[in-house]
């Protein structure tokens, strides 16, 4: 074969020696590789120590290129004859002889700074070389002696990490791997990121300090290139278990690296969350970008370019996510703000592409993240329920759209959602049931963060929940109604009393309905702790008056659908409202009385359909009929008013319908309570404020000198003086001081301040109303509700008596101001000059408060109450003796209120049968006759009295009527009392003749 | 042979590797003294080579067993003396290809690679022996191979190590045959197609130094091959020739690409310049083509055998236009710095393309010549080449033997005929194509 340069070749070897002197020549190479192998001095024939055996092995590396796998071989065992020294001599605490580790030092030096010029020299073919070299050599380093007794446990990284990079060798090879990786990262970042992530899996857990050293060396390439590695590793694996594995030989025993990924960022997530959080977003992003093979950056090595890979990348982070809760909170929260509507595009065009069960156990993946996703969960559910919203239906064509597909995903997700919490929370609650001996503190309840989160935004849920957007409301409410059984009952009643206090429709009501049935399997005691919950909401002030109106008209609205509806589902539910409701009614008694006329309205609403307590203390009652009354004037001014301006009278006219029945049932609770309703009823009717309602002047009428004197209008006069004088204030009825009510001596008459008088159509209604109240309670009928209302309206309802005598000692009470001379029977017609003073208060009380004569008509159907009047009687029946007697007028009619008042008085009393028909008849007569006439006519009426006195014991109860009638035979003869009457008669025949049968006897 | 399996398999990796090859020396010396011919290594010991030398997994269920590093070196230290203490030839050859010839199975890639260590190995130790051997075996793989083999060399000692490439260097006065086939590979191996594919500077500077040296270097392979035209098929080209035609073709426009690209990074390697060396190589290549008539001549050889590949030519000839394509649309360095080191490379290859056809290197006609260089730009050199001597030579199918490269300009150069299209070409002097035509004069333009 060889022809030419065969011949002669060790004179070639020579030749060559001659070029290059400095470099030692083949043959003395070639001992140095014999000494390198066998560890003997060929030339000498002794054994080389360690240090010149390495030194041997450097020599080799620089000269001889095949000799380097060998050398860096051997090398492995110097760096760990050097790190067992090292350990050696601390476990010894460098008792032992230390020259070994030192000696070996300066050889790792050497080898070191011939590594690291080569690195230098040529990164390119030493990087990739040395990188893998060091680090398999720090992993199995860091594997064998892990188990040293000075070494750290594994977990604690830091202390891991100070030790081995207090060791020579270690360090010096970690600082040949950082060195390659600064140099590969320019072009093959993944080659060296691969072996990184091979060693770690292999040596884990004593591999971390590395990986951590490394990783917060350079954090920033570290972490993409971690990701980009587990994403192809991921990508092999994901194609492997889809059985579309093309290189199947050696694949299959590998680990996944995803672990390791995921221990990786794990740890760095400690300083460099940000960035492992950007990282993982533009992963995301980057991994949805229409695909662009052209790019400049991209070059072969790069993940982007791959469409597999591309595709891969989502679900690799979602199993990232997964794996890592770090991780997967570092993303979660700024991932949603990034799915806009073109990404969702393009998210769906990529996710078209992967079949169908790997798409699901994405789904299933998702849903579990979302799950268990601590924070940011009220966002996603936003995020979710607006994009799987359908848009109206006007804009949806035939043709879906391309964000269809995204919605229909949504929808999707959305239902996966609800259904897995679904089965977390009721197999949660199971769990907790199954084995109810073990405490709860003992094995703690799952916890799931996603309505851990939401439990905080149950009012915004609750919101929109009420929106009552298609679709959305219902997984809301499914998602209520989830929260509610994981949270207890704490957090269901906060969901109730937000539905019961946002609901603005019976539809939207009927929600918290909805949730209430599907809550009531499992939870007891929902509806009294949220009417608890409310209340203290009313009193910690926390509504506004809309809310506050709302809530009161939501819970009125739920009372009153059991009247509606009796054996729905609903009324057992009424009732539980109603009776919880019943349980805090002083505490909405209190809302009569609020500023916001609405809430008051509302409030009265529903006091006017709760049920009333069973018990209740006389207290409470008490303050709640104050309440209502107090309400019902004002309900009546504001109708009034409204009424004059002549706007929303109906909404008027139905808060007094409202008040009216709360009074009339209230009253009828009980005899207390209609005693107090009654009693107030009539004092706020007299009361200084609401007089004007019913038509009355505002004038002082107690007759006390503390409040007569205007000072404005006489400032001579000073009630300290006069008061200073006499040492006292006491009001000495009838004596000179009385002349205070009609003015000082001296001064003339006091003026009288000119009301306005109001509109008298309204004084009427008002007037009607009141009396429709006092009727309503007084009437027995009111017991029963209003079921024989309708009865009543052929046939007024007889007037309770007792509820008539309260009204009239009432009356007297608050008319008539001085209890001397109070007796019922009459006295004599000229005692009544003794009670003068008295009589005038009287007859001005009457003549300031028209509507004292219809109350009295009410006492008087009240038989026998109406003797309990007496005193009120005969003081304005002796003033108006006194006025015809006293008057010069030639026709009654010319005091026109004098007239009306006898008139009244003396059918009143006819009705009240103080009087007997025929006497009762005369104020028939009245407007045609002169005063006198007029005064010989009452002096009759007085003398019956006083002859026949106002007994209540002279009625007797009449079962066939209902109520208590007199039997005037039983009393004196009544002709001997007619005679005055038929003398006036004869006397004006002319006129009255048609009037002469109603006196017949 | 066979039979030494089973004494073997207890044996730890090394001496049984060890073992082997002191049994297969004693084979192949009975095997030649057999007579039988062809001397043929039986399947028995190429099987048993593969299992303990090159640890080649024998069937999916045994996992081969693994050599450490240092065991490597020891059996590579001993295939070194093995080879050096064997004083025949022939059984070196046949030891070296029942070890290293490829059989085109699973054991290649572990063939190749100890191939790859015991040639690097060698090179360091100046084992002529094996350098010889791999030499041959390097005439005889496949193409791929060789790459391959000079790819490891390239890598250990021009990139690797840094200052051992004076001891590659060294190697072509002990093994110049070596060296002529490692140029073959190694400009195979790199076509200056990419940034990867261009010769470290180093290489290029050895390359250059070992043809100066000694310019029959390049045709040492081809002096010394029979030619019985039982060229295996896809091996290397019987000279370097052609790819260092290539190179200094390619040169100017690959490295004026390579520097544009390294200079923005700022890191790029600022070695020295490469375009004196290529220079040099082109002159001597040049001068090799001249030598070649006589011993074509010697050989009886002259106008039947082709040196240059036409096809190799016509590939060169559209890397060429595309890579001219290239520089034109970028235009980062300046348009007289491109359009000059344009020029160059046609000049470089007119130049090769003239020598190579006057001294019997390329059998083809004119004509030919044309329609592969019919997409290059315009350049004089060129035309001129392509035109050929039409004044002297009315057939110009006719095999220009003996031309004088000389005598090629003078002729056209006195006779500047018509000018017809003279101001056309010079109005956009960059993408005048060479349009020829037949018959037609060429206008001579000193310079544009």
């Amino acid at each position: 074969m060889s022809v030419a340069f065969d011949a002669n070749p060790v004179k070639a070897m020579q030749s060559t020696h001659t070029h290059t002197p400095q470099t030692p020549s083949a043959q003395e190479l070639s001992q140095e590789i014999k000494s390198f192998i066998n560890g003997i001095d060929v030339a000498q024939g002794r054994k080389l120590s360690v240090r010149e055996h390495a030194r041997c092995a450097v020599r080799l590396l620089r000269l001889v290129p095949a000799c380097r796998g060998a050398v860096l071989e051997h090398l492995r065992g110097v760096y760990d004859e050097h790190v067992s020294a090292f350990l050696h001599h601390l476990e010894t605490d460098g008792d032992s002889s230390s020259g070994v580790s030192s000696n070996l030092e300066d050889i790792i030096q050497e080898i070191h700074s011939v590594l690291s010029e080569f690195i230098r020299l040529n990164p390119r073919a030493w990087a990739p070389l040395v990188s893998t070299w060091a680090v398999d050599l720090l992993g199995q380093l860091s594997s064998k002696h892990a188990g040293r007794r000075v070494a750290p446990h594994s977990s604690s990284l830091n202390e891991l990490l100070q030790l081995w990079m207090s060791c020579a060798a270690t360090r010096s090879l970690m600082e040949a791997y950082s060195q390659c990786l600064a140099a590969m990262l320019a072009w093959c970042p993944d080659a060296c990121v691969d072996a990184l992530l091979d060693t770690s899996v292999q040596h884990s857990p004593h591999f971390d300090w590395v990986v951590a050293h490394i990783g917060s060396a350079f954090p920033g390439t570290i972490i993409s290139r971690v990701l980009a590695c587990g994403l192809k590793d991921f990508c092999s694996h994901g194609t492997k278990d889809q059985g579309l594995m093309m290189m199947v030989v050696d694949k299959g025993s590998r680990v996944p690296k995803i672990g390791s990924v995921v221990g990786i960022l794990g740890h760095l997530a400690a300083h460099h969350s940000d960035s492992i959080r950007k990282e993982l977003l533009r992963m995301f992003q980057e991994s949805l970008n229409p695909s662009s093979p052209l790019s400049p950056t991209s070059s072969s090595t790069s993940w982007e370019s791959s469409p597999q890979l591309r595709r891969a990348a989502v679900p690799f982070l979602l199993q990232l996510a997964a794996m890592s809760p770090n991780l997967f909170g570092a993303v979660s929260a700024e991932l949603v703000d990034l799915l806009r509507p073109p990404v969702l595009l393009q998210l769906q065009t990529l996710l078209q592409g992967i079949p169908r069960e790997e798409l699901d156990n994405m789904l299933g993946l998702a849903v579990h993240l979302i799950s268990q996703s601590p924070s940011g969960g009220a966002k996603v559910l936003r995020f979710l329920a607006d994009t799987a919203t359908p848009a109206s239906v006007i804009i949806s064509g035939p043709t879906p759209s391309p964000h269809e597909g995204v919605r229909e995903g949504c929808d999707r997700l959305l239902q996966m959602l609800l259904l897995h919490l679904h089965k977390l929370v009721f197999n949660r609650t199971d769990g907790v049931e199954v084995s109810p001996h073990h405490s709860s503190c003992m094995q703690p309840q799952r916890i799931i963060p996603f309505l851990e989160e939401l439990q905080s935004h149950i009012s915004q849920l609750c919101a929109e929940t009420l929106r009552l957007e298609r679709k959305r409301h219902l997984w809301l409410h499914q998602l209520l109604c989830l929260l509610s059984v994981y949270g207890g009952l704490t957090v269901a009643t906060e969901a109730f009393c937000q539905l019961l206090t946002q609901a603005r429709n019976p539809e939207e009501l009927a929600l918290a309905w909805q949730l209430h049935t599907m809550l009531s399997s499992c939870m007891v005691g929902l509806i009294p702790a949220a009417v608890t919950r409310c209340v203290a909401q009313i009193h910690t002030h926390t509504l506004g008056p809309r809310q506050l109106k709302q809530l009161l008209l939501n819970l009125a609205t739920a009372i009153q659908s059991q009247e509606e509806d009796t054996k729905g589902l609903q009324s057992s539910m009424a009732t539980q409202v109603g009776t919880a409701v019943s349980g805090h009614l002083q505490n909405f008694s209190g809302l009569l009385l609020h500023g916001d006329p609405t809430v008051s309205h509302a409030a009265v609403r529903l006091l006017s359909c709760s049920p009333l307590p069973r018990t209740s203390s006389p207290a409470d009652l008490l303050l709640l009929s104050r309440a209502a009354v107090t309400h019902f004037f004002l309900v009546l001014r504001k109708q009034s008013e409204g009424t004059k301006a002549g706007r929303d009278g109906g909404q008027g006219s139905e808060a007094v319908n409202c008040s009216v029945k709360l009074l009339s049932r209230f009253a009828a609770y009980s005899a207390l309570t209609l005693k107090a309703v009654l009693q107030q009823l009539i004092e706020g009717a007299l009361h200084k404020g609401n007089t004007d309602l019913f038509g009355g002047q505002i004038a002082e009428m107690s007759g006390a000198p503390l409040t007569s004197p205007s000072a404005s209008t006489d400032p001579g006069v000073s009630l300290l003086d006069i008061n200073c004088r006499f040492g006292t204030a006491v009001n000495f009825t009838g004596s000179v001081w009385s002349v205070f009510h009609a003015g000082v001596i001296g001064k003339g008459l006091k003026v009288r301040t000119a009301t306005k008088m109001p509109d008298p159509s309204w004084v009427i209604q008002n007037v009607q109303t009141l009396l429709a109240v006092i009727i309503q309670c007084c009437s027995p009928a009111g017991l029963n509700g209003s079921i024989n209302g309708s009865q009543s309206q052929d046939e007024p309802a007889p007037i309770n008596a007792e509820a008539a005598k309260v009204v009239a000692v009432t009356l007297v009470e608050s008319v008539c101001p001085d209890v001397a001379n109070g007796e019922l029977s009459w006295p004599p017609e000229e005692h009544a000059r003794t009670t003068v003073e008295r009589d005038i208060h009287i007859r001005r009380c009457f003549e300031a408060h028209p509507v004292l004569f219809p109350l009295l008509q009410v006492v008087a159907a009240g038989r026998p109450a109406l003797c309990y009047c007496s005193a009120v009687l005969r003081g304005l029946l002796a003033t108006l003796l006194a006025h015809w007697e006293a008057s010069r007028e030639a026709l009654s009619t010319d005091s026109p209120w004098h007239l009306q008042a006898s008139c009244l008085l003396v059918s009143c009393m006819g009705e009240g049968q103080l009087l007997p028909p025929v006497l009762a008849n005369v104020h028939e007569a009245f407007p045609h006759l002169s005063p006198f006439e007029v005064r010989l006519l009452l002096l009759t009426v007085w003398e019956y009295v006083r002859g026949n006195g106002p007994m209540p014991q002279k009625f007797v109860f009449s079962p066939d009527k209902g109520q208590f009638c007199r039997d005037f035979s039983r009393d004196g003869d009544v002709a001997r009392y007619v005679a005055p009457i038929h003398s006036v008669l004869h006397k004006n025949i002319d006129r009255l003749g048609h009037l002469c049968w109603r006196f017949q006897l | 042979m066979g039979d030494i399996r089973q004494s073997l398999l207890p044996r730890d990796v090394l001496s049984a590797a060890k073992e082997l090859l002191y049994h297969l020396d004693i084979y192949i010396c009975n095997l030649l003294q057999s007579g039988r011919q062809p001397p043929q290594v039986d399947t028995k010991t190429l099987e048993l080579v593969e299992e303990f030398i090159l640890h080649a997994p024998k069937d999916r269920n045994t996992s081969a067993r693994r050599m450490s590093a240092l065991q490597e070196l020891q059996l590579l230290e001993i295939m070194c003396s093995c080879f050096q203490e064997q004083s025949r030839d022939a059984v070196r050859q046949l030891m070296f290809n029942a070890l290293f010839g490829l059989q085109g199975n699973q054991a290649d890639e572990s063939r190749m690679a100890l191939l790859g260590k015991l040639v690097s190995m060698a090179i360091a130790v100046g084992r002529v022996p094996i350098l010889e051997c791999a030499a041959t075996w390097l005439q005889r793989s496949h193409r791929v191979f060789c790459v391959r083999l000079a790819q490891v060399l390239v890598d250990d000692y021009c990139s690797m190590v840094p200052g051992s490439v004076s001891t590659l260097q060294n190697i072509h006065s002990a093994s110049p045959r070596f060296c002529c086939q490692f140029i073959t590979a190694v400009t195979t191996l790199y076509d200056l197609s990419s940034e990867e594919l261009t010769p470290p500077t180093e290489l290029l500077q050895m390359i250059v130094f070992w043809i100066q040296e000694d310019l029959r270097l390049i045709l040492i392979a081809f002096l010394n091959t029979p030619l019985t035209g039982s060229q295996p098929i896809s091996s290397l080209d019987v000279t370097p020739l052609g790819g260092l035609v290539r190179w200094c073709v390619k040169a100017p426009l690959a490295y004026r690409r390579d520097k544009k690209r390294t200079l923005p990074s700022g890191t790029g390697e600022t070695g020295p310049d490469v375009g004196p060396l290529f220079s040099a190589l082109h002159l001597s290549v040049l001068q090799v083509f001249m030598l070649l008539p006589n011993i074509l001549n010697e050989k009886g050889l002259f106008g039947r055998l082709a040196l240059l590949q036409m096809d190799s030519l016509a590939t060169l000839a559209s890397e060429l236009s595309r890579l001219l394509d290239q520089a034109d649309k970028q235009t980062h360095v300046s348009a007289a710095d491109t359009q000059a080191l344009s020029q160059l490379a046609l000049d470089r290859l007119a130049q090769a393309l003239q020598v190579a056809m006057a001294n019997g290197a390329l059998l083809c006609s004119r004509e030919d010549l044309r329609a592969i260089c019919s997409r290059l730009p315009h350049n004089n050199l060129l035309q001129l080449v392509l035109s050929g001597p039409v004044m002297y030579y009315n057939n110009i199918h006719t095999p220009p033997l003996a031309f004088s490269p000389h005598a090629a300009h003078s002729p056209i150069a006195s006779h500047p005929a018509h000018t017809p299209l003279a101001t056309h070409p010079s109005a956009h002097p960059q993408y005048a194509s060479q349009p020829f035509m037949t018959g037609m004069a060429f206008p001579f333009r000193p310079s544009h």
